[in-house]
């Protein structure tokens, strides 16, 4: 699975959801209401030091 | 009412008895070559599910109801998994699961390991928000959130 669904949390950090089988049956575990966005998992950062401060721009 | 009986080659016979109420009740047999049942002494444990083929004793056996393992550092990623539709990577050694097909109620029980990455001292994982649709689960080493690399979760219920 090379997709991952990104939405930002009530904290303002930043939540990756990555799928088990398939995009479509994953974006029922976006919150309800949330703003997602479908990204490459390339997109992701590799580097997880400042997990925590991560923001979606 | 009636009954078939089974008599095998010695003592003993197998009595398949229809219930003592109105309406058709149908055992259809697997087409595939196998045993669909076996049990041993009084059959306890047999009462609501089959146990499990490879149980022994007769204590009632449970099945997971949720499993995934993947791999929580780097790039998240889910190794395999059943009746999980993903995890929700929430920050540093903070992951949710998400169930495919929702539970009963939220009193399951959940096991959930993580390998350390810096330190095996002070090392902790714990579970907390359980629901029908998810469980979240945390790992810390030395009093602070840290990602697992090798990480398991099985739901039983």
């Amino acid at each position: 699975m090379n997709k991952r669904i990104v939405y930002t949390t009530d904290d303002g950090t930043v939540a990756v959801i990555v799928p088990a089988e398939s995009v479509e049956l994953a974006l029922k575990d976006v919150p309800t209401g949330k703003e997602y966005h479908i990204v490459d998992v390339a997109d992701i950062p590799t580097d997880r030091t400042f997990r925590d401060a991560w923001i979606w721009e | 009412m009636a009954n078939v009986v089974l008599s095998g080659n010695t003592s003993g016979a197998i009595t398949i008895a229809s219930p003592a109420v109105a309406g058709t009740n149908t055992l259809t047999l697997p087409a595939t070559t196998g045993t669909l049942l076996t049990t041993t002494g009084d059959g306890s444990g047999l009462t609501d599910i089959a146990k499990l083929s490879t149980a022994s004793g007769s204590a009632p056996s449970y099945s997971a109801r949720a499993w995934v393992t993947f791999t929580g550092t780097g790039t998240v990623s889910i190794r395999a998994s059943g009746n999980v539709s993903s995890i929700t990577d929430n920050g540093t050694g903070d992951y949710t699961v998400n169930f495919t097909t929702a539970m009963s109620d939220a009193d399951f029980s959940t096991l959930w390991m993580a390998q350390p990455t810096i330190s095996n001292a002070g090392a902790d994982t714990f579970a907390i928000s359980p629901s029908t649709t998810d469980v979240t689960v945390r790992h810390w080493e030395n009093n602070s959130p840290r990602d697992g690399d090798y990480c398991c979760v099985v739901v039983f219920r």
